[in-house]
């Protein structure tokens, strides 16, 4: 595994979350998101996604319902109110550290 | 020849793991196989490339078998057992319970009972790439919660006096029976 896919899997659960942000998503479109929106650096192997959605599900943090579209059965994800409540968390704890190690490499001058 | 690879795989998750998160697993290769396909791939190429993306299934069960349900509730009780035990030890003890009037064999029955579920939890919460093994916790926990029971009723019936170390005892059993009453339900699922 690349080391920066190392890293990422410490702040999976988040990002999972935040892709899940804007509306409900079935897997590989969850998928399709992160690589998009992390400009196709972040490239899971789609097989453990469905997995850590699964995990989410039973902590409460999203909430999984088959539906069937073009003759295929889907499970879709929507956050749930302790998801969000997760996904704020997360974030601004992220942003505090952000900007704590952006302080120590980049000292202002 | 291409489609075999595919079909392989497919064979590989629904004989790993539980049909409804294989179903789940399917439906993201069938779509990465297709997108491929559609963008112009080759069969054998876009066969290549999507079990690529999709990753190794040895991993895929692996990650599903970590956070199997099954999994979870077998270290949770293991966790707690120790607990359990040492309060009923301890009020057995000191409750003299070899001079109850228990009959023989029920009490070898019931030894010999724990002793089956405990490693069958135990195969289960140490399970790291076998889906199927965590299953075990969905057979061990009914027969964990019945000992749990049948020790509580076991006092009701068979001690001469209630000590408050009996009485905690119980308390533990019965606080053990909700826990598992309370997971049971997911576990029967898959």
């Amino acid at each position: 595994m690349k080391p920066e896919a190392q890293a990422l899997k410490g702040h999976l659960d988040t990002l999972l979350l935040a892709s899940l942000e804007a509306g409900p998503r079935h897997g590989y479109a969850v998928r399709e998101a992160l690589r998009a929106a992390s400009r196709e650096r972040f490239d899971l192997p789609t097989g453990t996604i469905y997995p850590a959605l699964r995990r989410l599900e039973a902590a409460g943090l999203v909430k999984g319902t088959w539906s069937e579209a073009g003759g295929r059965r889907r499970r879709t994800y929507q956050l749930t109110h302790a998801g969000r409540r997760r996904l704020a968390g997360d974030r601004a704890a992220w942003r505090d550290f952000a900007s704590v190690v952006t302080a120590i490499l980049e000292p202002a001058p | 020849m291409s489609r075999a690879l595919i079909d392989d795989y497919l064979a590989g998750l629904y004989g790993r793991l539980p049909a409804d998160l294989a179903d789940e697993a399917a439906g993201g290769l069938a779509e990465a196989f297709e997108r491929q396909l559609a963008a112009g791939s080759a069969e054998a190429a876009a066969a290549k490339a999507a079990l690529a993306e999709f990753g190794d299934l040895d991993v895929v069960v692996a990650e599903y078998t970590r956070q199997a349900p099954g999994r979870r509730a077998a270290r949770l009780l293991l966790a707690t057992g120790p607990v359990a035990g040492s309060c009923w030890a301890a009020a057995l003890i000191v409750s003299r319970a070899w001079t109850w009037p228990v009959p023989p064999a029920v009490r070898l029955g019931f030894g010999a009972l724990l002793l089956l579920a405990v490693l069958a939890l135990t195969v289960a919460a140490t399970s790291r790439r076998d889906y199927r093994r965590t299953r075990l916790a969905a057979a061990a926990s009914p027969v964990i919660l019945a000992l749990d029971a049948a020790a509580a009723a076991g006092v009701l019936l068979a001690a001469p006096a209630l000590t408050w170390l009996l009485a905690m005892a119980m308390a533990v059993s019965l606080s053990r029976i909700a826990l598992i009453a309370w997971t049971l339900p997911r576990l029967a699922l898959r």
